[in-house]
């Protein structure tokens, strides 16, 4: 305290002698006073003395008297007059903003009332003494007591709202001072709420609990609906903190048939045009639409979402917001919400849809309430935000409803006969190719919501034609698409158009073949995806013509020859690169805006040139992006399957060594075969060989024998055995030569059976190898199965000792009977 | 829907015991063996009928662990019946059911009908309350007692029934002030044509029959 005292002095200068006391001093005597003294008056007087210096000097005030005015809460609660001036004090310190008297003192820091707000809840049990306070009848204690808890709310909302929910009747308190009769208090309760429920599930579900909907239509009720105050504003206020991403309080706002009570808000007199609407009651009409929204709203549960839409089109809030949409004299920023809540209780609805598609607009001629819409959307002169509206209604219309897509599309093809009226795909097709530019963007991605998942209608859709000019052939939708794509120079229609291309023709291998058959088609694509440009936007182009054309490639039915699937491949490896094509294909999702528009299906954005992507494209991007980047890769590298491919290949080494293995034993058979042969041919010529000989010797020795007795025959017929044995001898000779020869033959057989030996005996080692390797791969596989199982244990093991040490474990179903008392 | 009463139902009881389980049983006549642990507190609504009359069972099922406990305590006042749920398989859930009577008497208007609920009767080889003891406890506090299956949906319809006929009872008999929402009853809107609220009549009677609840 004394540190505090002697700061303020700096602050302030020291108190020079003789002149009057410094504030510091002043309110040190008023808080001595309130705390000690012992007549009630007096603490009474000292509390509205610091409650009349708390505006112009808080500083010293809440320095001194925090403590006191604490103690006064608690002790003189008998006293509402002093509780009052206490309270009061207390407000003026922690106010959350500035005071006028406060202006020509820059001395007090900007988050004073937050500094004191801290203090002063320090203790919990400071909130528990206020809230005690809230049972006080009087008007002024209840007053100032709400007042003080919105300060501190206002400063401290998640700590407060901690510490009031920590108490067992808190939140029941306040819910309690809905119902005072008093209608300052109730207001004040009001605001009180909605800063207590601002994000805090828990806080919000007990006030639905305690009946705040009962309380909040009967207020909405008494003030009358649209026509009420700003109460009515308040009220709907805090329903949509109750409600928005409370999934248990909408389904109880559904259960308990409060749905049926929002009706009389929608009732819009028919004299409202000559009156004109006042801005409370276009911001109370505003709230009750975020009311319906909030209950349709995308990011809820499907279930329900369908539910509330079905409940709203049986009790008559569709029809309600319908008229609302075709009355006059409705603000543009009402028609623009209601437009919107439209949307969102019909999409994906089929009933819902059909019901909207019939409704019909008062005008001349009558035209159905779609097709005046559709042509405000591609009107330039209506407000942006109305025609991004009306797009997202379009889009909500036609949202899973195989139905009213085929009925857009249908209107464009040459069998429709009647041409007299006006239909949704002429104005689309002239927005298509209209000079306004958003036109362009808010037609194409109608157009291209008419094509989600319907294959039939990307089908039927290249049976448009288009008479450009006269005298000329038409031209097919496709064609024309194709060909403005190539020859508009604004980013906008050139996205747009990208993205109904690839909506179209993915998918679809008709729309494909249609567009590869464009001249220039594919080029153009080529060209930009090659493009060099460095800016986002161009980034983006090439990404999302890098797109277009895998599109072209993994949707190809190889029908257009020029543009087969794999000379469409060959042709991105060679110009482009599979690498570069898949950087710039990964461009597309770094782009801003693509990130804004993949969060929700309506398109948020503030100003026309920020419309750029839809949020469907962004979804057919995200479940194709990988897709169409695999299918390109030439060796697919299939992570999981890749000791698969290892075994394949050895398998089919193997399979090719046992062909060969087998090429060889058969060659080494046919050889062997061929030795024997010949051997057998050799063993026959060796014998032939001595059986002459045998017969050489033979005669030889018969002609010695008969050299006497022969010489006479040798003598008469000498000439005769000459020649016979030159022949012999000759004979002879050429057989040794035989023998020779084949002997060789055998020699050279030998060495060949030892080669084919060899390689047979280095073919079986290489298959064993093989065989070895495998079965190292196979041990390999066995050994990661195994340590995979060793983590999944231990990971349980982990699991049960966080679980034991009173860990959450977000998947189990937590044991920890030691958190219960 | 057109109902003659609302009956504001809690469900309370210790962790894992099947509160989420018996509501879901009741409301989707469906069992999910794992659930996620209930943040807070969960909604859910049915239709009954007792004595041919409609009545509407607006329920709201807690979370058992103790750092919910506080924002538990919020919901006592305003209910007209509570299922007080043990695990028949657990001892430790049947001993702490002291504190949460205690709880639950101190923080909930008088009349508030407790249905002291066994659950989980279709694991009997694990079972370690025995059916007597939890008799004995309900005649001793003077609760309803009854042994359910949210898994096979034995006696969870009944459960809620007679909790609901009970509270019906007290109001025939006058022990309930219908007219005190923080009682947790409410009357339906053809009862309260008399009321000053005649706005409201008027909408929910122009509303076309057979909406979706």
């Amino acid at each position: 305290m004394n540190f505090l005292k002697s700061g303020i002095k700096t602050v302030l200068g020291a108190p020079e002698p003789g002149q009057q006391p410094s504030v510091a001093e002043t309110v040190e005597r008023l808080v001595e006073r309130a705390s000690n003294s012992t007549l009630l008056e007096d603490r009474r007087d000292a509390c509205r003395a610091l409650k009349a210096l708390s505006r112009k000097y808080r500083l010293e005030v809440g320095a001194q008297g925090l403590d006191t005015l604490r103690q006064i809460l608690e002790l003189d609660r008998a006293d509402n007059e002093t509780i009052n001036y206490a309270l009061d004090t207390l407000n003026n310190i922690v106010s959350p903003s500035q005071f006028e008297e406060e202006e020509d003192k820059p001395n007090i820091p900007m988050n004073i009332g937050d500094q004191f707000t801290e203090m002063f809840i320090k203790d919990p049990h400071n909130i528990q003494l206020v809230l005690d306070l809230l049972d006080e009848h009087d008007f002024r204690v209840r007053l100032s007591t709400v007042q003080l808890l919105i300060s501190l709310l206002t400063n401290r909302t998640k700590d407060i709202q901690e510490i009031i929910l920590d108490k067992p009747m808190g939140v029941s308190k306040m819910m309690d001072l809905l119902g005072d009769t008093r209608e300052v208090i109730r207001n004040e309760t009001l605001l009180l709420l909605i800063k207590l429920t601002k994000g805090n599930a828990n806080i919000q579900k007990i006030v639905a609990f305690e009946n705040a909907f009962d309380r909040l239509f009967e207020i909405v009720s008494s003030e009358g609906y649209s026509d009420g105050g700003i109460i009515v504003e308040d009220c709907l206020l805090l329903m949509l903190n109750l409600l928005k991403n409370n999934s248990s309080n909408i389904n109880f706002f559904k259960e308990g048939s409060y749905i049926q009570k929002m009706l009389p808000m929608f009732n819009i007199p028919e004299e409202s045009e000559e009156v004109g609407w006042s801005p409370q009651k276009v911001s109370n009409v505003h709230c009750m639409l975020q009311l319906v929204r909030t209950l349709v709203s995308p990011s809820n549960s499907a279930q329900i979402i369908s539910n509330c839409q079905k409940i709203m089109k049986n009790v008559g809030l569709l029809d309600a917001l319908c008229n609302i949409l075709m009355a006059s004299g409705v603000p543009a920023d009402i028609l623009t919400e209601t437009i919107n809540s439209v949307g969102e209780v019909v999409r994906g609805d089929a009933s819902n849809q059909e019901f909207i598609g019939n409704v019909i607009a008062p005008s001349y001629p009558p035209r159905p309430a779609i097709i005046v819409l559709l042509m405000s959307m591609v009107n330039e002169k209506q407000p942006f935000s109305l025609r991004c509206a009306v797009l997202y209604c379009f889009q909500c219309y036609l949202y899973q409803n195989e139905v009213s897509q085929a009925s857009l599309v249908q209107t464009l093809l040459p069998s429709s006969s009647d041409v007299s009226n006006l239909t949704s795909g002429q104005i689309l097709c002239g927005g298509l190719f209209s000079s306004d530019v958003l036109s362009n963007w808010f037609s194409a991605v109608a157009l291209m919501h008419a094509l989600i998942d319907n294959t039939t209608q990307k089908e039927q859709l290249l049976r448009v034609l288009l008479a450009t000019n006269i005298g000329s052939n038409p031209v097919s939708l496709l064609h024309q698409c194709t060909t403005l794509l190539q020859q508009t120079t604004k980013l906008q229609s050139k996205v747009a158009l990208l993205m109904l291309l690839s909506q179209w023709m993915s998918s679809c291998p008709a729309a494909v073949s249609a567009f590869l058959q464009v001249p220039g088609g594919v080029g153009y694509l080529v060209n930009q995806t090659c493009s060099n440009e460095h800016d986002d936007n161009e980034y983006l182009l090439q990404g999302m013509s890098a797109f277009l054309l895998a599109i072209c490639i993994n949707f190809n039915d190889d029908s257009v020859q020029t543009y087969s699937k794999e000379s469409l491949k060959q042709l991105l490896v060679k110009r482009i690169g599979v690498e570069v094509f898949t950087a710039k294909l990964s461009e597309v999702c770094k782009h801003e805006l693509y990130n804004k528009a993949a969060k929700h299906p309506q398109l948020r954005v503030g100003c026309p040139v920020d419309v750029l992507i839809d949020y469907e494209f962004c979804r057919l991007f995200k479940s194709l992006e990988g897709v169409l980047s695999q299918s390109l890769e030439t060796r697919a590298v299939n992570g999981g399957g890749a000791g698969e491919a290892d075994l394949e290949q050895y398998k089919a080494l193997i399979r090719q060594q046992d062909a060969r293995l087998h090429e060889l034993v058969h060659q080494l058979d046919a050889l062997a075969q061929q030795a024997q042969g010949l051997q057998s041919a050799l063993n026959d010529s060796l014998a032939a060989n001595s059986l002459l000989k045998d017969e050489n010797t033979l005669l030889k020795a018969q002609v010695s024998a008969n050299s006497i007795p022969t010489t006479q025959p040798a003598a008469t017929q000498p000439p005769l055995p000459d020649p016979k044995l030159g022949e012999y001898e000759e004979r002879i000779e050429q057989l040794n030569d035989e023998v020779t020869r084949l002997n060789g033959e055998m020699t050279r057989l030998n060495e060949e059976v030892s080669r084919l030996k060899g390689e047979l005996k280095a073919a079986k080692d290489e298959e064993k190898n093989s065989a070895e390797e495998m079965e190292k791969l196979k041990k390999d596989q066995d050994d990661l199965l195994y340590l995979l199982a060793n983590y999944d244990s231990k990971t349980n093991e982990y699991k049960l000792r966080l679980l034991q040490l009173g860990e959450k474990v977000e998947d189990d179903e937590p044991t920890d009977e030691e958190n219960l008392t | 829907m057109a109902y003659a009463y609302l009956f504001k139902y809690i469900i309370i009881g210790d962790t894992g015991v099947g509160k989420s389980c018996l509501l879901l049983q009741f409301t989707d006549k469906r069992f999910q063996p794992v659930h996620d642990l209930t943040i807070g507190v969960e909604f859910g609504a049915r239709m009954i009928t007792i004595d041919g009359k409609q009545i509407k069972l607006q329920i709201w099922d807690t979370a058992g662990q103790e750092a919910f406990r506080s924002i538990t305590r919020s919901y006592y006042r305003g209910a007209a019946g509570a299922l007080l749920v043990y695990d028949i398989t657990r001892r430790e859930t049947f001993n702490h059911l002291t504190t949460w009577l205690e709880d639950a008497r101190q923080h909930s208007n008088s009349n508030m009908v407790i249905m002291l609920i066994g659950n989980k009767s279709d694991l009997e080889s694990r079972r370690e309350v025995k059916k007597e003891e939890g008799e004995a406890f309900a005649r001793e506090h003077g609760l309803v007692f009854m042994e359910t299956s949210a898994k096979t949906a034995a006696n969870v319809e009944e459960a809620f029934i007679n909790t609901a006929k009970e509270i019906y009872e007290k109001i025939q008999e006058g022990v309930f002030d219908i007219n005190n929402e923080a009682n947790g009853i409410k009357i339906g809107p053809q009862h309260s044509t008399a009321g000053a609220g005649g706005a409201g009549g008027a909408g929910a009677g122009g509303a076309p029959p057979g909406g979706c609840c």
